[in-house]
């Protein structure tokens, strides 16, 4: 009867496996064991197993540190059948029969197949040009001295460094715990994540010039994106990583609530701190995306109404 | 921006001879009338502030500055008020009364007994010689010759321009005419000889007040804030009563001076050839700042213009400038947190007779110890033409909402962009 040995790791995974058909296996640090363990402290022949019935005898064979048994789904103590597991050394064993039972194949994460998909030169170079393009644009948009191209190309090559250097670090992650880069995959979904937060900041401050609405203010430019910066590293780990859809959804939502939790700390201080200054929206866009029209003057100085009444209760507050 | 003029000092020996024996015989006959006011901070024992001071009349009531005795009018658990004479006596005084508007106090002394001095009825004629008396920087009693300018014609609170030089100390001291008549408060300078005084008229009336009412003011913060909100008054129906007149900028029409107490300056890019937009400004601003504390001024109103036009900038460059000077305004008096809330500020578009769109920023700030005072900023910008813009700003410290809320009206009406 074949004997399966399976070397467990964190959490109960299975890490390695051995498979011996033989009546008779011999377990040990030394290299003449049927199944040759590297943990420090196995003895060089450490124990032996003899099939026997439908399960097998172990034999401990004068071990320094011995044998201990963790599960054994059998009714007699001397034999371990199907499922079995003990401990040599620092080392987890199960000892499986062939025909035990596996659990479930999961089916492939829709994420996981659509961001492969961005592994392609022909995804990656058209974002690449796009955000360039971006970038280009709005450098030249808030230059005032006249066009240089000294002046902009630092600006431009600094902010693509920081992209690249991104995807470098991805990737090798990739490399070392999937054995998939995925350079260009990752490369794109930072050019895809920096184009949506560019996208989304433009229209939040455009929305806000024109309802001059505290709903679409710093606040909601902040939530937002966080949101971009889950949505990446989400995906980030997808491409990089082994982790099941909640590890890797809660764990990007422990990085971000981290970043946000720094982020406030750092303005915690200034709240509530008086300013001699006002603080106003300063915000001011070309007349083509004003889409509102003004009021009078009469109605804008009737809303100022309330507030005088709520800095007559400020003073009271003192 | 203040223009500098160089004088030449020529030999005049006579004249300064002639000067030098009268300030002499002033100061021997009224060296015993002038005092050296100290607030001690009662914690540390020691002075906190000096000044000076003059009685006005035989039974030891003397003037100072508001500023000087400022410290103890705001907190008068945590400082007294004391004088030192000449001949190094020193007594205690009692805080009666206070004209922030004219930085003027009048402090009164349990039992003094000395000279007092007496205040001219009439105004000097303007190049007569007067004499400054005062204890600058604590260095003792001193004497300064100089000249009556008459008053200052662009201050809205009447001061006198006085051609000498009046230095930290002298605050509160007398300025005498040659028959030692009192003729002015000492109060501040420009540097470069140029000091002012607070004309004397300003000084009978808050003493002809303290004797018909004959008691002490009780709560003087309530005192300060009626007097801040009677001047506002006067001054803002007198403003209202006033021609606004406009004066074009770029293609725009602004508001000229106001007053003669209004003061514009303006400048441009015009003549920086590397420069890539056209911009013009006008700046203009009442020099009457109200002396609170020595964090804390008012009464200040002060409106600004700028024209803008892209030139080689397009309309996206040159809104990006246009957002970042647009972002730049702050109220031109100092304020801290213990005398004004922050500012709150709400933010619209308008749209003018002429269609034009706006967008508005109106700021203000209440202040805590005189209430339905505040300050107020207000900013507009013009945001329906790609290449060109107009910016239009005022402050207003030390304001009610009636005259904040008209003087915006008419100051919207009035700067306009066809």
């Amino acid at each position: 009867m074949a004997v399966i040995v399976e070397v467990l790791g964190w959490g109960g995974k299975r890490r390695q496996y051995f498979k011996v058909d033989a009546d008779q296996v011999s377990i040990g640090r030394g290299y003449d064991n049927d199944i040759v363990l590297s943990d420090p402290h196995i003895s060089a022949n450490h124990l032996r197993l003899n099939a026997c019935g439908d399960g097998w005898a172990i034999t401990d064979l004068d071990s320094l540190n011995g044998l201990q048994v963790i599960k054994n789904p059998s009714t007699d103590e001397s034999i371990f059948t199907s499922g079995a597991e003990i401990k040599l050394g620092r080392t987890k064993l199960r000892l499986v029969a062939e025909g035990y039972p596996l659990e479930d194949t999961k089916m492939l994460h829709q994420l996981e197949r659509d961001t492969s998909k961005l592994n392609r030169l022909s995804v990656w170079l058209p974002l690449m040009v796009v955000v360039f393009t971006t970038q280009l644009m709005s450098v030249y948009a808030s230059t005032l001295a006249e066009w240089e191209w000294k002046n902009a190309i630092p600006v431009i090559i600094s902010a693509q460094l920081a992209i690249f250097v991104g995807a470098i670090f991805w990737s090798q992650l990739g490399r070392l715990i999937r054995h998939e880069a995925h350079f260009l995959g990752q490369y794109s979904l930072i050019l895809l994540a920096s184009l949506l937060f560019i996208g989304c900041s433009w229209l939040l401050s455009t929305l806000s010039y024109n309802f001059s609405s505290a709903l679409f203010g710093d606040m909601v430019q902040q939530l937002a994106s966080m949101g971009i910066l889950l949505l990446l590293l989400s995906a980030n780990l997808a491409l990089a990583t082994n982790l099941s859809t909640r590890a890797r959804w809660s764990s990007s939502a422990v990085f971000v609530g981290v970043v946000m939790i720094i982020g406030s700390a750092g303005q915690m201080k200034s709240w509530g701190e008086f300013s001699p200054f006002p603080q106003y929206s300063s915000t001011l866009e070309p007349p083509a995306l004003l889409a509102v029209k003004g009021q009078t003057s009469e109605e804008f100085l009737a809303d100022i109404d309330p507030l005088f009444q709520q800095a007559d209760r400020a003073a009271l507050e003192k | 921006m203040v223009r500098m003029a160089f004088i030449f000092i020529l030999a005049w020996s006579s004249s300064i001879c002639a000067q030098n024996d009268i300030a002499r015989d002033l100061f021997a006959d009224y060296k015993s009338a002038v005092l050296q006011i100290r607030i001690i901070d009662l914690t540390s024992g020691s002075k906190s502030a000096i000044g000076s001071g003059f009685p006005v009349n035989e039974s030891g009531l003397i003037a100072t500055n508001y500023h000087v005795i400022q410290l103890a009018a705001s907190e008068p658990k945590q400082y007294r008020i004391e004088y030192l004479t000449e001949t190094n006596k020193i007594g205690k005084l009692e805080l009666v009364d206070v004209d922030v508007i004219n930085d003027l106090a009048l402090v009164e002394a349990v039992d003094f007994e000395g000279q007092f001095m007496q205040l001219a009825t009439q105004e000097p004629e303007i190049g007569m010689p007067v004499y400054a008396l005062g204890n600058p920087l604590d260095l003792g009693l001193t004497v300064v010759p100089g000249t009556y300018n008459g008053i200052y014609r662009a201050s809205y609170h009447p001061r006198v321009h006085f051609t000498g030089s009046l230095n930290p100390g002298m605050s509160g001291g007398p300025t005498m005419d040659r028959q030692g008549q009192v003729v002015g408060i000492n109060v501040a300078t420009a540097g470069n000889q140029v000091s002012f005084l607070v004309p004397v008229s300003r000084l009978q009336v808050l003493v002809s007040d303290y004797r018909t009412r004959g008691a002490a003011i009780d709560n003087m913060q309530l005192r300060i804030g009626e007097q801040l909100m009677a001047d506002q008054r006067e001054k803002f129906s007198s403003l209202f009563a006033r021609n606004w007149q406009a004066i074009s900028l770029g293609e725009a029409q602004v508001l000229d001076e106001l007053a003669p107490f209004v003061k514009c300056w303006g400048g441009s890019n015009s003549s920086d050839d590397k420069a890539q937009f056209l911009s013009a400004d006008r700046s203009c601003r009442s020099e009457d700042n109200i002396y609170m504390t020595s964090t804390f001024a008012t009464g200040i109103l002060e409106y600004q213009f700028i024209w803008l036009e892209a030139d080689k900038l397009n309309s996206w460059q040159f809104y990006n400038y246009y957002e970042r000077l647009f972002g730049d305004f702050v109220p031109g008096n100092r304020a801290d947190e213990e005398d004004v809330t922050g500012f709150q500020c709400d933010h619209g578009f308008t749209q003018g007779a002429s269609g034009r769109q706006s967008k508005n920023v109106f700021c203000l700030r209440a202040y805590k110890d005189y209430p339905k005072l505040y300050d107020i900023l207000f900013l507009q910008g013009s945001v329906d033409d790609k290449e060109s813009a107009l910016i239009s700003h005022f402050t207003l410290a030390g304001v009610s909402k009636e005259n904040g809320l008209a003087f915006t009206r008419k100051f919207m009406e009035v700067s306009q962009w066809q």
